[in-house]
């Protein structure tokens, strides 16, 4: 079997599998006792990154250089990031909640590079001048990976609203500290699986904020908390969970994106002699930059620290894909190679 | 005079700084340029006064309002150098020497203060992961946290563990590099030239051309020595199509002495003295020709006007001596077919570097195709501090990514009580401090039980 038969073969199986994996997570949700679909979607995104990395790796054979000159093959590096950093989260959540997001995102991005894509775009091309360099390499795959991170992340914290719509919501994590302090009103038959609806931080939180997170005691001691009870460790919430993964796996993409916006402008300093020249690529990967960085930034701000961080993390989202697809349908600038003229 | 400078320095204290300093502008900061930024993204940026009056028409203007005249007044054909997004940028940056300096510096003062343990036990009632415990002790709990990596300090009959302080640092770090980059790229700009040279295949030039240079960019315009061009070529794949450029560029003093000497290619620049050279572009300079017997000449080429994508050169060739007839010779590279038409406009013959062809009567020999390289030139003094700021930056990013975890344990009342929090994983953390917990005083109580498997209501 030649290495072109075998690729289109591979991609096919990726779609098959992560079609069936989306209905496995999605059963999962609906039959929660169930435990074996779970298990199911896990083993199938598994299974659909190995296929992926095996794909991309015969490109790799075939073509001679790292596979990402063009739409088809960075599309299909971003599913592989996206299915491998599901798995970390789904790892650090225990949540099929997880899969059951992410999974459908992954089929439907694997359908358009298989199905609706055309053959031609599809081939393997030799690289242009410009992109023959062992910064290629670096500075694609980075890029390819923060998008593929940033996207989980926000798609966590699009579960993360759903699951917690309507309610009033503090958040837990963050660079200074907050939310590691016991909510005032101790649970006392602690219903692991509620949502924390205790927006009674606040003058807490105030506190946090500005001196990261020491002079808390005298409030919560004066609180009616310390009944005679035994002192027991207060649990997080499913949205405390979804939210503080959320959190972390953006916060792999950010210094991703970072690294990878970096690399591309000593990259474009060594080759054409200017590290920034508002190419629209560039000024999105700026966007998204900055998008993500108020998300961070608002998740330590007094007073912000409900639901409106996980609003701009999921419309993060958007900016994202904006940043990968968007400007190349445009067609302008620098990072036009490869894509649709 | 003093009561002006004492109220300015309390309106700088009181009033300025803290608005500068505070969260929510650079949140807003952030967004303003992210939204501004995608208008010269979306709005075709420098491009020519008649191609804003054809593509946004007064009637009808785009939703309403967009039309030629708006865009040029507002500055939205060249957003990035408008005074108004300089202007957010200039609020942004003054944000953030505000927050690096109030906030950010002053967090240091976490390090200088005194171990905190925890001598009573109403003192783990703040903490949300906090336990007592009716076994256990200071000596079962050390190991348990040095094998996960805590560094453990104990006083009497109380315990302070720590980890990932290189967390707490991360941030601080990011924001300082931030303003080197500000400020490494501000210097660049006010000292930095940019230069464009089209150079044939064997000549010597001077930085002349300059189109973009800072206010004290003179300094940096090379004045005692020269670049000569050795010779310029392009390596074409099987199928024809370009695999890259070289110039072979020699440094030369007012001797003429060579002072250095690379071959550059695109990726592949040549650097002299803070002097960047990289190769840019390409062009067909002449045609070296014989006429039957004659001395090889050097006939210049031009490129012609073309409506599409596609480079075409030309130059004529008298093939009489009184010039009343000649030839057209066409090249579209530097592969070495030249195609070649007569008065009449009707292709002739096409001829390869090296062979001869007959035309009007005489033997029109290719004897060579001069190319001629296109160079983009550049000083940036600036470099190495924004590279300084960008090694920070990349450094400060990956230890944010830490999060900063304690723990405190208490010997107390027969009981044993233990605590802790953490900055960012709270989830990686609830679960590590559950299991050493679980170890100390193992229960029944699900320590490890999924706790986020199912749906909330």
């Amino acid at each position: 079997m030649d290495l072109v038969t075998l690729q289109g073969w591979l991609d096919n199986t990726a779609f098959t599998i992560l079609f069936f994996t989306m209905l496995a997570y999605w059963s999962s949700i609906a039959f929660p006792k169930v435990r074996l679909l779970g298990g199911l979607g896990t083993t199938g995104m598994a299974l659909a990154n190995m296929a992926i990395a095996a794909l991309l790796t015969a490109r790799w054979i075939e073509g001679g250089y790292f596979p990402l000159s063009n739409l088809y093959e960075s599309l299909f590096f971003v599913i592989w990031g996206i299915t491998a950093v599901h798995l970390v989260a789904e790892r650090m959540s225990r949540s099929q909640l997880v899969g059951a997001i992410t999974a459908p995102i992954a089929m439907g991005m694997t359908a358009f590079g298989t199905l609706t894509l055309p053959d031609n775009m599809q081939v393997s091309e030799p690289l242009v001048p410009a992109l023959k360099s062992n910064w290629l390499m670096m500075h694609v795959s980075v890029m390819l990976l923060s998008y593929a991170a940033l996207m989980v992340g926000a798609l966590m914290a699009i579960a993360f609203l759903i699951v917690t719509r309507g309610q009033a919501i503090e958040l837990r994590g963050s660079s200074v500290g907050t939310g590691a302090f016991r909510e005032t009103k101790l649970r006392r038959n602690p219903n692991l699986q509620t949502v924390s609806a205790a927006p009674n931080l606040a003058g807490e939180t105030d506190t946090v904020t500005r001196d990261g997170g020491t002079a808390v005691l005298a409030k919560v001691v004066t609180a009616p908390t310390t009944a005679p009870q035994k002192l027991t460790p207060q649990r997080l919430t499913l949205a405390d969970t979804l939210d503080n993964i959320s959190y972390r796996i953006i916060g792999i993409g950010f210094p991703l994106l970072t690294i990878g916006i970096i690399s591309g402008a000593v990259w474009a300093n060594e080759a054409w002699g200017s590290y920034w020249s508002w190419d629209p690529k560039e000024t999105w990967a700026l966007i998204t930059w900055l998008v993500f960085a108020a998300y961070l930034h608002a998740r330590i701000t007094k007073g912000w620290q409900g639901r409106r961080p996980a609003i701009l993390a999921a419309s993060g989202f958007l900016v994202v894909w904006v940043c990968y697809l968007g400007v190349n349908i445009l067609g302008k600038g620098l990072h036009s190679y490869g894509w649709f003229f | 005079m003093t009561t002006v400078n004492r109220w300015l320095q309390r309106y700088f204290k009181r009033e300025l700084l803290p608005l500068l300093a505070d969260l929510r502008l650079a949140i807003a900061l952030l967004l303003v340029i992210a939204v501004t930024s995608i208008t010269g993204t979306v709005i075709e940026q420098g491009e020519s006064l008649a191609f804003y009056q054809t593509n946004y028409p007064s009637d009808p203007a785009l939703f309403g309002f967009l039309d030629w005249r708006v865009i040029l007044v507002s500055g939205l054909d060249h957003v990035y150098r408008t005074w108004w997004y300089l202007a957010i940028l200039i609020v942004f940056g003054a944000s953030l020497t505000a927050c690096t300096f109030t906030r950010q510096i002053t967090a240091l003062r976490w390090f200088s203060r005194p171990w905190n343990f925890y001598s009573q036990p109403r003192q783990f009632n703040k903490l949300a992961l906090s336990g007592e415990l009716t076994q256990g002790n200071l000596e079962a709990i050390s190991p348990l946290l040095e094998k996960r990596g805590y560094k453990v300090f104990t006083r009497d009959r109380t315990l302070y563990a720590q980890k990932g302080v290189a967390g707490r640092i991360g941030p601080i770090v990011v924001h300082a590099s931030m303003l080197i980059i500000l400020a490494g790229a501000i210097y660049g700009s006010m000292t930095g030239f940019f230069a464009q040279e089209i150079v044939p295949s064997g000549q010597v030039f001077q930085i002349r051309n300059i189109f973009d240079a800072g206010p004290w960019a003179e300094a940096q315009v090379p004045k005692d020595w020269a670049v000569r061009v050795n010779d310029f070529w392009i390596d074409y794949t099987p199928e024809g199509v370009i695999d890259q450029f070289y110039s072979d560029l020699s440094v030369i003093n007012e001797d003429g002495e060579e002072l250095a000497q690379k071959t550059i290619h695109v990726n592949e620049p040549l650097r002299y003295k803070g002097v960047t050279l990289y190769q840019a572009d390409w062009g067909i300079a002449a045609v070296q020709v014989k006429l039957n017997n004659s001395p090889v000449l050097e006939i210049p080429m031009g490129q012609l006007p073309t409506e599409g994508k596609s480079r075409i050169w030309g130059t004529l060739v008298p093939t009489k001596p009184d010039m009343s007839e000649s030839v057209s010779l066409l090249a579209t590279d530097l592969q070495g077919t030249l195609l070649v038409y007569d008065t009449a406009g009707q292709l002739v013959a096409t001829v390869r570097k090296g062979m001869a062809t007959e035309v009007n009567g005489i033997q029109l020999s290719i004897v060579d195709i001069i190319g001629s390289t296109g160079l983009q030139i550049k000083a940036d003094p600036g470099i190495p501090w924004v590279y300084l700021g960008f090694g920070l930056l990349m450094v400060g990013v990956l230890m944010s990514y830490i999060s900063h975890s304690q723990v405190w344990a208490l010997e107390a009342d027969d009981k044993f009580f233990v605590g802790g929090r953490t900055n960012r994983a709270q989830v990686t953390f609830e679960r590590e401090l559950l299991q050493i917990m679980e170890a100390i005083e193992p229960t029944t109580s699900a320590a490890d039980a999924p706790a986020t498997s199912a749906i909330a209501p």
